[in-house]
């Protein structure tokens, strides 16, 4: 058994986000020890969430900066698109956008907690449209763990018996708030267009669920939520797994190598104490990495060695390769009718209560639409707690002008569309040996371009996007925008995964089905790296699930003394 | 040099002040203080009287990545000089007057946030930096031109005159005034956005939320529902 700081463990951790967090949750309540290592600083959502804190008492009124990308109040820190002193490079004529967070539970704290499951047919695509590949594992031997799961973190939302949402197991789900009136108004209209909108599943409690408080319906989600009403690690799975006593959890520790031994097995990692500067190497029998598709795979492909020299159990060398988004395009514009409409506490649980699943399964399979793969709209719009663009539709000055903000208020309605994209030779990371980041350690660089399944499908979502605003009477802010204008750059939606996929071959895949690295039988991947696709259903909810899965797994090996 | 923005002041009681304050403003036909920014270089635009002048990026600390979330504060001093201040009073009056429903803009501080805003040491806020001061600088060439006046201390019909020429996007034609529409543009959505997320803007705008909530969310109102459906109804 290995030791830091007279702390003796079975298992070391890297990252305390959604898939280290379930693991370190599983493991320690399994009786195993965990040495759980965090790039970022602690962070305590209960005493640093700023609940009611308003757009004025912000400075610049709370608007985005290059300091807080999402706004003075997201939760994030000390990260964003660009962490200080930690940089990433792009291939030429590449786009791409990597979000990170250096603090404790990672980018949990400021997640949508938009968790729709995936469906049956997502896990087997390949053998609809002979694009990418299957998963090892299906629906069917997933589902109890998405039950498992969702029970777990709370979940509120409904079985609509759908297509695209496969339904949860009775007594799982916590009823989902009332839509509002502008989802009321889009559903009104999409139910004749023959297009569902129903309730969005998310990570936000509507009852109390063990020392968790429902949500009181005020402040945005992406703050954090002290009460823990809105699913983030340090609020749940991270202090469950502290109270076991079965954890040491070292933040301010930024891993930068796995080590072997002479076998090429994992024997420990060397960390970057970032506050000191100091290398600190700590032994390890079993080594989870979790510290998100692309960071992970950075370490990956930095600890090389005489037995993997492609970088660590990268002999498939699919390691960084298979890098996948979400699709993202938004359509917006706004509803005359909707003009001085009646005022009401609009804030409801801050995102979604109403979305768009994907509709047309058909229409792909009798080859109707030129693009293989679906997409869900998220929707927007309401009397959010007014911002710095609120008279953007404004002209004029004066009374006139000011009465014109006042009546518009509330009129706007935004459709994001959310999609998924086909695994592509031409997405990927990989190590940039020119440039290293402040602790020394090499970058990533990424490589991008969509294809035409893409831009197919932001076009159909465009098309339609703007038929559900014009039969609202709304007014599309930008009509005649095209797709290759519309789409977000890769890794804008944050859903990055695929970088260490698993599968059932060695030779094509990095991970077997339960995480457990192919070359290294010690080594465990936890995070979004191990999807082998990227359907559009958000990704969170499917890593914490596979993560609770895969570590349950781990733990009745160890338990039984099978595992290496 | 620095006199302190008054957010109780009232339009008038800033022209009064301003009127002393003319040989200070139109230095150099420039409006400088100790404290104001130096223009490093200026591309004369004949066409359309534009200052063009440019401004070195603000070279102070952002609030950085990992700032006071529950007690903010902005740490970079504010730039704009006495006489730029009573300026944006001034048009922050214009474009967001007192009226029946909610005070001014100037009542609830909206120059302390342009002031804020354009002082602070980001990209975007550099940018309108540099098209705000040179908006104001252009306001008074303009009422020098017209009235042989600053834009301040011109009358209330002579800065309307102004105003009416630069107030709406589609001025924007007149090669003239293409920059000014553009500035005033910008202008206008900051001082709107300054009032309506002011607290008192906050009231005057209705929104009603940010309150908890015990139990279910209650989802809208019977008067809200009867508005819907009459909505709903009309699309048919």
């Amino acid at each position: 058994m290995a030791s830091f700081e007279g702390f003796e463990y079975d298992v070391l951790i890297v990252g305390s986000g959604a898939g280290g967090g379930m693991s370190a949750h599983i493991l320690t309540e399994a009786g195993i020890r965990v040495l759980l290592l965090e790039a970022g600083r602690d962070y305590d959502p209960v005493t640093e969430t700023p609940m009611f804190q308003q757009n004025h008492e912000a400075p610049l009124r709370g608007v985005s900066t290059s300091d807080k990308n999402f706004g003075y109040f997201d939760a994030t820190i000390d990260g964003g698109w660009q962490v200080p002193g930690e940089p990433y490079t792009e291939a030429e004529g590449t786009r791409f956008m990597w979000w990170r967070a250096r603090m404790l539970g990672g980018r949990t704290n400021h997640f949508g907690r938009l968790v729709p499951r995936f469906t049956p047919e997502d896990f087997n695509m390949a053998d609809r449209d002979g694009l990418g590949e299957n998963w090892p594992i299906d629906y069917d031997e997933v589902a109890p763990w998405y039950d498992r799961t969702e029970k777990l973190i709370g979940v509120s939302g409904t079985n609509p018996d759908l297509e695209d949402t496969p339904a949860s197991a009775d007594g799982v789900l916590q009823p989902p708030p009332k839509p509002r009136v502008y989802e009321l108004l889009l559903k009104a209209v999409t139910d004749k267009m023959g297009i569902p909108a129903v309730p969005m599943r998310r990570a936000v409690i509507t009852q109390d669920l063990d020392d968790r408080k429902a949500c009181f319906y005020a402040t945005g989600c992406g703050r954090g939520c002290s009460i823990g009403a809105a699913f983030q690690t340090t609020t749940s799975l991270l202090p469950w797994a502290q109270k076991t006593g079965n954890m040491k959890l070292v933040t301010d520790a930024m891993v930068k190598e796995v080590h072997v031994d002479e076998n090429g097995q994992a024997s420990g990692v060397t960390f970057v104490n970032r506050l000191t500067n100091e290398d600190i190497r700590v032994d390890a029998d079993r080594v989870i990495l979790a510290a998100s598709a692309c960071e992970t795979a950075r370490l990956m492909l930095n600890s090389k060695s005489a037995l993997h020299a492609n970088g660590l159990a990268n002999s498939s060398g699919q390691v960084g390769r298979n890098l996948m988004d979400s699709l993202g395009a938004d359509i917006g514009g706004f509803i005359p009718a909707l003009k001085g409409r009646p005022k009401y506490n609009e804030d409801g649980y801050s995102s979604n209560h109403l979305y768009i699943p994907w509709w047309d399964n058909e229409g792909q399979k009798d080859g109707s639409l030129n693009f293989t793969r679906g997409y869900h709209f998220e929707i927007g719009g309401g009397f959010g707690s007014p911002g710095m663009g609120v008279a953007s539709r404004v002209d004029g000055y004066g009374k006139r002008a000011k009465d014109e903000v006042r009546d518009l208020y509330g009129t706007g309605i935004g459709l994001s569309l959310r999609g998924e994209m086909v695994q592509s030779d031409n997405c990927y990371c990989e190590i940039d040996e020119e440039v290293k980041d402040k602790w020394g350690i090499p970058v990533l660089k990424f490589h991008w371009q969509w294809s035409e399944q893409e831009l197919n499908q932001v076009a159909h979502g465009l098309e339609w996007g703007k038929k559900i605003i014009e039969a609202m009477g709304g007014i599309v802010n930008n009509p005649d925008v095209t797709p290759q204008q519309a789409i977000k750059a890769g890794g804008q939606i944050i859903h990055e995964v695929g970088t260490t996929r698993m599968g059932d071959n060695p030779a094509t895949s990095v991970v077997n089905q339960w995480g457990q690295c192919w070359d290294v039988d010690n080594l465990y991947i936890m995070d979004g790296g191990v999807f082998t696709s990227n359907p559009h259903k958000n990704c969170t909810l499917t890593i914490l699930t596979l993560a609770m899965r895969n570590a349950t797994h781990l733990a009745e090996q160890m338990t039984a003394g099978e595992a290496a | 040099m620095s006199t302190v923005y008054n957010p109780k002041m009232t339009r008038r009681e800033s022209l009064k002040r301003m009127g002393s304050m003319t040989s200070v403003v139109m230095i150099g036909g420039i409006a400088v203080a100790c404290e104001a920014p130096q223009p490093e270089a200026m591309t004369v635009d004949a066409s359309s009287n534009w200052p063009g002048l440019d401004f070195a990026a603000i070279n102070e600390n952002g609030y950085g990545t990992d700032p006071n979330m529950i007690s903010p504060t902005a740490p970079w001093p504010r730039t704009l000089n006495s006489a730029q201040l009573d300026q944006v009073a001034v048009l922050s009056d214009i474009i967001c007057p007192q009226d029946d429903r909610g005070p001014s803009a100037t009542a609830v501080g909206v120059p302390d946030v342009i002031d804020e805003w354009v002082s602070a040491p980001y990209s975007s806020q550099h940018r309108d930096r540099v098209q705000i001061l040179n908006g104001l600088q252009w306001l008074d060439d303009e009422a020098s031109r017209r009235f042989s006046s600053s834009f301040v201390a011109a009358s209330d019909t002579q800065q309307i005159e102004i105003i009416e020429d630069i107030a709406y996007r589609d001025r924007g034609d007149v090669p003239e005034f293409e920059h000014a529409v553009q500035f005033f543009s910008r202008l206008r959505r900051l001082v709107f956005g300054g009032y309506f997320t002011s607290p008192e803007g906050v009231e005057d705008i209705g929104y009603i939320g940010n309150v908890p909530i015990a139990g279910d969310y209650p989802g809208p109102t019977d008067e809200a529902m009867e508005h819907l459906n009459r909505v709903i109804a009309d699309l048919e």
